[in-house]
């Protein structure tokens, strides 16, 4: 690492050496308000078409005579002309023009522009506004901050796990749709290894080092990411990097580092009462010793200090192997299970640069140690930015990033990790007795094994269902890894001073490596997979940018092309039939053929080329009534034909004509675009599949078959067609801002495997179908109630509210099957429904009386379930949005960023089975009668239930339908086997939440308080890392915003989701 | 770098560029696939038409030790796409194929044997689910949703399917023949016990029909030993290993014990098959759990189900010698052919003894067993033993003696758990309303109206 800084530092300052300088006028363009570098400023000789532009931090330098005036101009800033007079260095300060407030934005290819000749909406982050508590990935960091944009995050114990953008809602019928993240002008992979169990990769969008972060852009709709075509359907998240500026002896460095304590928060209440075991009296042995059955419910005998058996003094091995001690609950036994994790994270930047270059360069490392036992991550980030002028027009420029992953995580989920906790479990468990795990002959202690035999021998000492959670934490490791690298290299040539041509050879390739390993001695037979993907994306890009201003009238007009490579494999393989030696974890162990392990192939290539040209034009009249025109096209090896997708554009900045004071600017914008999306690779290939194998001693029988799902060669690609129209306003010099959009977007065609009656002898088809319409609102409003002297407070708040319709699917067809979940034979099944909102549950419901809306019972008093028919409406929130206040005092900072969903529903699996193992807390609840639901019906317990006897229903031979029935149930049959297996309803919940994300309080050290350290400027700030949920609708227990997961582009599954994380820290900034 | 420019520029100019063409090319999945190799996947489903908890909790082999389920009869829908998109789309394929490899075995044979299976896995379905697609089924593309034909058009066609099937073998082996090893007279006789036995299921709805297919079937040649048996034989590997064993080897699931009604139907003959069904209990008894019995049982005090039968490589036992003998039994016995009691006896007896040969590898103990007063063929009570010897036969075959239990009501002991019946049908793939709502709605018509598990298939007039 050392010597590639090295290398890059002498590389950049041999290449400054060798610059030959010329004589000409040099300086910095500053704003009047603050003082900093304007960019893009227009530096002309008036009367001339000579001329430049100012970089990044303002500078610029030009070739003039003696005797020229020179013309300043930029958006938003009154223009200035200063005669040249002999001068060699004209600093010019701009005033900012009242009237023409905006600022410039970053909009789609990276083109900069003035926010005022935008029809559309976007809006940036800051880099600073997405570090603030030192969030990892930059993904997960938008939560909350920009309108229409939301985030459905994942527990912070996978360390780097799943974060997933929706913008604008669910716009394709099949759920689908992530957008595009692009950094610098590279798309770059933000795919996710991860499913719904086992480790959680997170999404490959976090190799990007947030420290690295200028700001965000996200383009929203077809209309902003046109220019993406085929890609950009979705959205574009574009993120510009900083760079380092031109000027002399300009070096800065800047030191960063954080550590943060990480502890689990929300844990699942528990009952404390009833301990392992199916029934309420203890198993008893031959010799009338009493012990606790190694099953894994609650439904057992009080946990009263009885003298019994446990599980482990059945092994041999162990110290208390034969002896009795008391069955007590172990209330914290979750909670110990946890260790307190940390985060530190390290970095440091130098940028600066001279006349001619730029040069940034940027390294951070992190390292987290989970919440999970035995679990971490490492990360390094490297990034480096140059930029050199190799003349006075054509000037080379680089972004290099690179980025290494190491993790060994937590399995969530089913069946593996410690998710079972809140599952299937014991609450007499003592989490400090399981963690002596491994006795020291090399057999481990399981805690649920078959029973003993009546001599107390357990005949198989390996578990039935859950193995020792220290087993899987020490035993069964998952590990990842994943080298990164995203960047590009460029060539600009200012033809004239209004023609600029560029070309940039992009790339963004990673490898990733995940393996598992099974030891022997658990639940499954010993095994190992590993699987590594290779992914390398080559963008070639041509752009030529043409700006001219002629009397009233501005143009600019931008042609570009892209030409898009991907070349992508994997290998996939798992031993099969257990391990030749115990703890040989090698492919070459394989007992019997291996497998393909967790992917469908062993081996695997992709291929797929996309060639595009576009071009955009943009026409100002007066700096008030701009539009916009692109088209693009977009020809996919996937598809046989190119396709156009174009928009249109407009926006009129009506403050320019109001004149009325308090309004500083007002825009109105409208916009209509179309994008697509792309067809599958090989969608429209037709091919069989390669089936499982039939081998003896005698030979191997190879088997094909006809795939399930039925590709059509005749596929198109899909539409995006939106309209939005919005109004950008500010008041009091920007003191007071509010934007605020309508939308409509009916995203057509789709691309599905339609689900067919299997009689057809497929279960699904790929064809074109579908019409959803997607409208939404968009309220950003931003504003500085405060400002005196040393106090100021700053408050940001969007809320944006989406509703989307299936309005049609395939002829003939009312409902698509989009995801299913089964447990116990129990399905429930997520639709899109024409005609209703996209994402609709459906499963079983409880039976109620019409007139009543009571629930109905049937003969043994336990309430009657619908067939997994019911609808039970859409899983998609009413609203998202954040709230984000930030104050100042003097030198103390203090920033809270809130973010919010109303609305929208889960089914949590864990929370069904809390109560059917008998784990919850209801499950072992004081009745109305002052008993406990778990007594005996006959002396005042079970659990309270009142009803209608459904139709039909008998009693001892009487129908007693429709009759009223108040009273008591038993309460293992009522959770366990009625509500807990089979009525659907209880477990899904309302989704809303309001959650304190970030909090952070710092205080800044100036230079002057600094005295003679080297330091420009020193910050330190407490920071706080998802703190406090404020409100949930949902139990205790669950987390509505930690519910992505690999597997679905939305969330409405919780399946063993990893436990909540809090974290709690100290950021340390020195500036140089 | 310039000549990515000049290409671009070229591009942009001629507006499109000519892609690989091999780019669109799968190099992931084969363009091909031989008919020997779609007719061993179809045989690879076969398993799955015996080896499920469902089936034997239908018949009543098996009870639920734990967390009893499936044995209370839940209402809940059973998919059968897999198996039209799995054996059957491929069985199709090869039915269809007009280019099949002769180097795998004359083309006839590879046709023959597909609809010998096809005709199979369609009796299957329709005796558990009645009216299902079938002639509009299959045809991808072209139809997405098919319609249901009825049982009794569906049993016509398959009759007239395996008289093709029949008619179709000629001389040589097929290759990839993960059942008989590639002799196609085996799959001949199978054809043929197959349509012998589906004529007997008409004995209560259609006695006319079902005789005179009996008797071709019987004329074309059916099994004549249990070396024509058709066996799936599961192997001692991960990928061919029994499902039972994935279930109680594997995952230790002590779950399943055999059920008092068939314990206490064979302790009191000293059946010997009762050794290989069950594992005896921890005093070595063989004690059977009340079927549906709500709180289960302790696995240690019930006869478990029979380590023989879940080891990783036991067979399964799909169509047997012995049930061609109970079916000439009970076919003297109506009269369907000719001998009646004498010859109902000779081969009630030989069923029995090739039951006994088959699942306890001797048939020393038959000649004490047959003696039994229970056993012994009694003219009177012919047609219920025969019932009854054929369930016991046919353990862990639960489908299929689910089906002769609901045409014939033998064994007429099973019960009635927590006072529900026993199903006659199962319920049709939920997703059906969806995805083929218009047919489903029209099938659902011929069953009253709804979905259920109570509703009667066609033959089933019992």
């Amino acid at each position: 690492m050392k010597k590639t800084l090295l290398f890059l530092l002498t590389l950049v300052s041999s290449l400054s050496i060798a610059y030959a300088q010329q004589r000409e006028i040099s300086g910095r363009v500053t704003a009047s308000d603050d003082g900093s570098g304007l960019p893009g400023v227009s530096v002309v000789v008036k009367g001339t078409t000579i001329g430049t532009s100012t970089d990044a931090d303002g500078r610029y330098n030009l070739r003039v005579e003696e005797n020229s005036v020179l013309v300043f101009s930029f958006l938003g800033y009154l223009p200035k002309e200063v005669p040249v007079s002999g001068q060699t260095t004209m600093n010019v300060v701009l005033a900012p023009d009242a009237k023409q407030l905006g600022e410039v934005v970053v909009t789609a290819l990276g083109i900069e522009r003035s926010e005022r000749s935008l029809g559309y909406s976007t809006q940036e982050v800051k880099g600073e506004n997405l570090t603030f508590t030192k969030e990892q990935n930059v993904l997960g960091s938008l939560a909350g901050k920009v309108a229409g944009v939301q985030v459905a995050g994942s527990s912070g114990a996978s360390m780097g796990g799943t974060q997933k953008i929706q913008i604008r809602g669910v716009n394709s019928v099949t759920g689908g749709g992530q957008p595009l993240v692009v950094i610098d002008g590279t798309p770059i992979s933000n795919a996710n290894f991860a499913g719904r169990n086992g480790a959680d990769y997170g999404n490959l969008a976090q190799d990007i080092n947030p420290e690295d972060i200028e700001s965000v852009n996200v383009l929203k709709g077809p209309t902003a990411s046109a220019l993406y075509g085929i890609r950009g359907q979705y959205g574009v998240i574009m993120i510009t990097t900083k760079k380092g500026s031109k000027g002399p002896k300009k070096v800065v460095v800047q030191l960063n580092s954080a550590f943060s304590l990480e502890k689990v928060g929300n844990l699942m209440p528990m009952q404390n009462l009833y301990g392992g075991g199916s029934t309420q009296t203890f198993r008893t042995l031959a010799n009338g010793q009493k012990y606790v059955d190694g099953t894994d419910e609650s439904w057992g005998p009080k946990m009263d200090g009885t003298n019994v058996r446990h599980m482990h003094s059945f092994y041999p091995q162990d110290p208390m192997y034969g002896q009795l001690e008391p069955f007590v609950a172990h209330p914290d036994n979750i909670r110990d299970f946890f260790e307190t994790g940390f985060n530190l994270n390290n970095g440091v930047s130098v940028a600066g640069g001279n006349e001619n270059s730029t040069f940034r360069l940027s390294y951070n490392n992190t390292y987290i140690e989970g919440v999970e036992p035995n679990t971490w991550l490492k990360r390094n980030n490297l990034g480096v930015s140059a930029s050199l002028d190799l003349s006075k027009k054509v000037s080379v420029s680089t972004n290099f990033n690179y980025a290494n992953n190491n993790g060994q995580r937590p399995s969530q989920g089913y069946y593996e990790g410690s998710r079972n906790f809140t599952q299937w479990f014991q609450r007499n468990l003592d989490m400090k007795r399981l963690k002596n795990y491994k006795y020291s002959d090399g057999t481990f202690y399981h805690w649920n094994t078959n029973r003993p035999t009546a001599e107390g021998v357990i005949t198989d000492p390996e578990p039935v269902d859950w193995n020792n959670p220290y087993f899987e934490a020490y035993e069964n490791i998952n590990s990842d890894n994943r080298e990164r690298f995203f960047g590009d290299v460029g060539l600009t040539y200012q033809v004239l001073p209004e023609l600029k041509l560029s070309g940039f050879v992009r790339s963004d390739m990673f490898t990733q490596n995940i393996e598992h390993k099974e030891a022997a001695g658990g639940r499954y037979e010993d095994g190992y997979s590993v699987a590594k993907y290779q992914n390398r994306e080559m963008n070639y890009e041509f752009l030529a940018q043409y700006t001219k201003d002629l009397n009233d009238f501005s143009f600019n007009v931008n042609l570009g092309a892209n030409l898009y490579d991907r070349h992508y494999t994997f290998l996939s393989q798992a031993t099969a039939g257990g391990l030749s030696s115990p703890g040989f974890y090698n492919i070459g162990a394989s007992r019997e053929r291996p497998t393909s392990g967790r992917e469908d192939y062993p081996s695997y290539l992709l291929r797929k080329k996309l060639q595009s040209v576009y071009g955009m034009a943009t026409i100002g009249y007066k700096d008030t009534y701009f539009i916009d025109f692109s088209v693009r096209r977009d020809h996919s090896s996937t598809l046989s034909d190119p396709y156009y997708y174009p928009s249109v554009s407009g926006s009129f900045v009506f403050s320019e004509l109001l004149n009325w004071k308090p309004l500083s600017f007002g825009k109105l914008r409208a916009s209509y675009a179309q994008a697509g999306n792309d067809v599958a690779v090989y969608a429209t290939s037709l091919n069989y599949e390669v089936g499982g194998l039939y081998g003896n001693e005698s030979g191997t029988t190879n088997t094909s078959y006809v795939p399930d799902v039925l590709n059509n060669p005749d596929i198109k690609p899909s539409f995006a067609t939106s309209y939005e129209l919005g109004v950008d306003l500010k008041f009091f010099n920007g003191r007071l801002g509010a934007d605020f959009t309508y939308y409509q977007q009916r995203n057509r065609d789709d691309v599905i495997a339609l689900n067919v009656s299997g009689a057809s002898g497929y279960t699904s088809a790929y064809v074109n179908a579908g019409l959803m319409v997607n409208r939404g609102i968009e309220v950003a409003l931003t504003g500085t109630p405060l400002q005196t002297g040393k106090f100021s407070w700053d408050v940001a708040f969007n809320l944006a509210r989406n509703r989307g319709t299936v309005k049609e699917l395939y002829p003939g067809l009312d409902s698509r099957l989009i995801e299913s979940n089964s447990y116990s034979g129990v399905s429930m099944y997520l639709y899109s429904t024409v005609g209703q909102p996209f994402g609709t549950i459906v499963g079983q419901a409880y039976q109620r009386d019409e007139a009543t809306g009571k629930v109905l019972l049937g003969s043994n008093n336990q309430p009657l379930y619908t067939t997994a028919t019911h609808n039970f409406g859409t899983v998609l929130p009413d609203a998202t949005g954040g709230f984000q206040n930030t104050f100042r005092f003097g030198q103390f900072d203090l920033g809270a960023m809130i973010d919010y969903q109303l609305g929208g529903q889960f089914f949590s699996w864990s929370r069904m089975l809390a109560v059917k193992a008998g784990l919850a807390p209801e499950t072992a609840a004081i009745n109305e009668n002052g008993k406990n639901v778990r007594d005996p019906l006959a002396e005042g317990g079970g659990v309270k239930v009142n009803g209608i006897y459904g139709p039909g229903v008998k009693i001892n031979g009487v129908d007693v339908s429709g009759q009223e029935f108040n009273g008591f149930v038993d309460a293992k049959t009522y959770y366990r086997t009625t509500i807990g297996t089979r009525v659907y309803e209880e477990w899904l919940y309302d989704a809303s939440y309001i959650r304190l994300r970030e909090v952070r309080l710092g205080y800044t050290l100036s230079r002057t308080a600094l005295g003679k350290l080297p330091f420009e400027r020193v910050g330190i700030a407490f920071i706080a890392r998802n703190p406090a949920m404020i409100w949930q609708k949902a139990p205790d227990g669950l987390n509505p915003a930690e519910l992505a997961t690999g597997a679905s582009s939305f969330s409405w599954l919780e399946t063993g989701g990893l436990n909540t994380v809090r974290s709690y820290g100290v950021n340390l900034n020195i500036t140089f | 770098m310039k000549r990515i420019y000049l290409f671009l520029v070229v591009c942009l100019a001629l507006s499109g560029c000519e892609f690989d063409e091999d780019i669109n090319i799968n190099p992931n999945k084969p363009s091909q696939a031989s008919g020997g190799q779609l007719l061993a996947n179809a045989m690879l489903s076969l398993p799955g038409l015996s080896s499920s908890p469902q089936g034997e909790f239908m018949a009543q082999y098996l009870s639920e030790t734990q967390f009893p389920g499936g044995s209370l009869y839940p209402e809940g829908a059973t998919s059968f796409y897999g198996l039209y998109s799995d054996p059957l789309m491929n069985l199709e394929e090869v039915i269809k194929a007009d280019d099949l490899d002769a180097k795998e075995g004359p083309v006839a044979n590879q046709k023959a044997v597909a609809k010998v299976l096809k005709a199979y896995y369609f009796w299957n379905i329709t005796d558990r689910w009645g009216d299902v697609p079938f002639s509009q089924a299959l045809t991808g593309l072209n139809n997405f949703s098919p319609a249901y034909d009825t049982q009794e058009s569906i049993y016509n066609s398959l009759f007239v399917l395996l008289d093709s099937a029949n008619q179709g073998f000629v001389a040589g082996d097929i290759a990839n023949d993960i059942i008989y090893g590639g002799k196609v007279d085996k799959w001949k006789k199978l054809g043929n016990t197959i349509r012998l036995l589906m004529a007997l299921r008409l004995s209560e709805v259609n006695a006319t029909k079902g005789k005179e297919e009996f008797n071709k079937a019987l004329a074309a040649g059916v099994m004549t030993s249990n070396e024509d048996n058709f066996t799936f034989k599961h192997l001692g590997v991960v990928a061919n290993e029994n499902y039972w064993y994935s279930q109680v080897g594997r995952q230790k699931r002590l779950w399943w014990a055999l059920s008092e009604t068939l314990v206490n139907t064979m302790k009191p003959t000293s059946d010997p098959r009762l050794a290989v069904y069950a594992d005896p209990n921890e005093k070595g008894e063989y004690v059977g759990l009340k079927f549906g019995k709500l709180e289960g049982g302790a696995p240690a005090e019930y006869a478990m189900l029979g380590s023989d039968i879940w080891k990783q490589d036991a067979p399964v036992y799909l169509v047997t010698y012995a049930q061609v003998l109970f079916a000439k039994a009970e076919a003297a016995k109506r009269g369907w052919i000719t001998g009646s009691d004498v010859e109902a006896k000779t081969n009630y007896e030989e069923a029995i003894k090739q039951s006994l040969k088959q699942w306890t590898g001797s048939d020393a103990g038959a000649g004490a067993f047959l003696q039994q007063p229970t056993i012994a063929y009694n003219p009177a009570t012919a047609l219920e033993q025969i019932g009854t010897q054929r369930y016991i036969h046919l353990f862990m075959h639960g489908y299929e003696a689910w089906a002769e239990w609901r045409r014939t009501g033998f064994p007429a002991n099973l019960i009635m758990p927590s006072d529900k019946a026993i199903p006659t049908r199962l319920m049709y793939p939920a997703q059906e309303a969806a995805n083929n709502t218009a047919n489903y709605k029209a099938a659902l018509q011929r069953l009253g109206g709804t979905d259920g598990l109570y509703g009667k298939v066609w033959w089933d007039k019992n």
